[in-house]
């Protein structure tokens, strides 16, 4: 009775979901195939093979292009999570002159987007000399005022007794920071993790002008490098592509939550 | 409590020494690489370089005039409001398509939502690379569902008349996990008793869609939809790697064109004030945004 009535959502939704996947369904195919067996049709590869995975990673030093991808996003994702923390705690926590204008300076440079300031943001970057090193792809992005501002929302919901307590106890506004602030906004962190990680390892227009030796190239900026160098091995383009893809895929699939509650909170912003 | 502790001094007035510990991290680096990034542009701006190389020169609006007068510049302005216009209503549907068939939990719910929410762990380049495979004249899909229906391919990518929609449809797709997020949040925040009293009183699905949870959804879509509008307006990836702003400049959208001007043209004042004009655009759109989100929460509240 209730599969009946369930029966069109079921069929509707599937039917979506495949069309919505075929894309990259089919690059999965052609990532299984060998080249003579590139064009032939179906969605399942005729004799599958792992063959273009093993061109790929002994063509490309691509196992170096996701560690570049993994250490950017992870050095960004903890630097924003610490210097957003930081800021927050003293935005609610601590009294001093200037609070609200500082709040307010956050507020404002969420509405200035990243895109447009890389061009002066690249000639800084290149009179620090940091062009082609991890500094350039790092330190630039180590600050978020989206950070700021939605810990500083979330800081603002949590109980005042807990921090009281914390001062009755003498704890310093950093042990109060570690041992209250900390654990309490576990959640909102995850979400910032989850958000800021996924922004930094799509990163694209960044690290194609600030890299300039293969060796510090990120994922992204490796698969335009494959594409064109595979003029028509489109099976070789597609397994690099596939892996590239993996380490997203794997960790939305594991932190599906914390994904989903950063992009709704981060709608905000974008 | 709180009385008690402020006389003690942990409310007191002045603790800027204390907090600028906690401060200069996040503010620092604001300052560092943001504001600092945009006061430059502005002064780039507002100079050029004279004709033997090391002295910049001030022109005041000259730059500006002279993009202004440009005619690839406009090309390039009204191709970017023709993206966006493709994109945010394809990637709005897509989404809200999405949004209806999973905002309500039934058994198995969990696993469409992951199949929906999908594209926002595909990064950008996966997603050209994907799609440039699905659109491929000879393996490609594409050409071969059309050829099921009887139609003739079509050079997606490689017609100047095509490339731009091509590139649109291709966005709207990458986007349709963070708008399905958001859409799924503002459907579920629609309460369930107006559409239950509308149910009692006999209304049909299509009745209580169209009368009701659209109606009641629209301010979400429209901030929704600003957003994709704002995401589309410095979309490059998926140009660099298909298009590289052509077939004949058909997909030169403007920050492509910011791109192009600086590291290809070597004309850096120039792409500065063509940057910031679009920093005027999005400004302006994200203000609008901050303003409605700011009604709206003061109507929640």
């Amino acid at each position: 009775m209730r599969l009946r009535k369930l029966l069109p959502t079921y069929l509707l939704a599937s039917a979506y979901a495949f069309l919505l996947v075929l894309p990259l369904l089919t690059l999965l195919s052609a990532s299984l195939r060998a080249e003579g067996d590139l064009y032939a049709p179906g969605l399942l590869p005729p004799h599958p093979t792992l063959e273009p995975y093993r061109e790929a990673l002994s063509r490309y030093p691509l196992p170096r292009f996701l560690l570049n991808s993994l250490l950017v996003s992870t050095a960004v994702t903890l630097g924003v999570l610490a210097t957003s923390l930081l800021a927050a705690y003293a935005l609610t926590r601590l009294r001093f002159r200037g609070r609200e204008a500082l709040f307010g300076l956050a507020v404002a440079l969420l509405l200035v987007p990243g895109e447009v300031t890389f061009l002066p943001l690249y000639l800084l970057v290149d009179r620090l000399g940091w062009l082609d090193t991890y500094a350039a792809l790092t330190v630039p992005f180590m600050a978020s005022p989206l950070g700021v501002f939605l810990l500083r929302q979330y800081l603002r919901t949590l109980p005042e007794d807990y921090f009281d307590a914390a001062r009755i106890d003498g704890a310093t506004h950093w042990q109060a920071l570690r041992h209250v602030a900390l654990p309490l906004s576990a959640p909102a962190l995850g979400a910032l993790a989850a958000l800021t990680f996924i922004g930094t390892w799509n990163m694209y227009l960044w690290p194609l002008v600030v890299t300039k030796s293969r060796e510090m190239q990120t994922a992204q900026i490796a698969v335009n490098f494959i594409l064109n160098e595979e003029v028509a091995r489109w099976n070789v383009v597609a397994a690099g592509a596939i892996l590239v893809l993996l380490p997203t895929l794997i960790a939305f699939l594991l932190a599906q939550r914390a994904f989903v509650r950063g992009i709704a909170l981060g709608g905000l912003k974008g | 409590m709180a009385l008690v502790l402020a006389r003690k001094g942990v409310g007191r007035k002045g603790e800027p020494w204390s907090a600028l510990p906690f401060l200069l991290p996040a503010y620092g680096l604001f300052l560092l690489f943001m504001v600092l990034p945009v006061l430059e542009a502005l002064w780039l701006s507002l100079h050029r370089e004279d004709l033997f190389g090391r002295g910049r020169e001030w022109v005041g609006l000259g730059n500006f005039q002279e993009v202004l007068a440009r005619p690839e510049f406009w090309k390039s302005a009204l191709l970017t409001l023709k993206f966006a216009l493709v994109v945010a209503p394809l990637e709005l549907a897509l989404g809200l398509l999405a949004a209806l068939l999973v905002y309500r939990p039934y058994p198995g719910v969990a696993f469409f939502r992951t199949l929906f929410f999908l594209t926002t762990a595909v990064p950008t380049a996966v997603a050209a690379v994907a799609w440039g495979w699905f659109l491929h004249p000879v393996g490609g899909w594409a050409n071969r569902l059309l050829a099921g229906l009887g139609l003739p391919p079509q050079p997606w990518l490689t017609s100047p008349d095509l490339a731009l929609y091509t590139l649109g449809v291709i966005t709207a797709w990458a986007g349709v996990g963070f708008t399905a997020i958001l859409l799924t949040a503002g459907l579920q925040n629609i309460p369930e008793e107006v559409l239950e009293a509308a149910t009692v009183d006999g209304a049909s699905p299509w009745t209580r869609f169209f009368r009701i949870t659209l109606p009641l959804l629209s301010p979400t879509l429209f901030l929704v939809g600003l957003l994709v509008v704002l995401k589309s307006l410095t979309a490059f990836g998926q140009i660099h790697l298909l298009t590289r702003g052509g077939p004949a400049e058909s997909s030169m959208v403007w920050i492509y064109r910011v791109y192009q001007d600086a590291f290809f043209n070597f004309q850096v004042p120039l792409a500065a004030a063509e940057a910031l004009l679009l920093f005027l655009v999005l400004l302006l759109l994200a203000a609008l945004q901050f303003w409605l989100i700011g009604r709206r929460v003061h109507y929640a509240a």
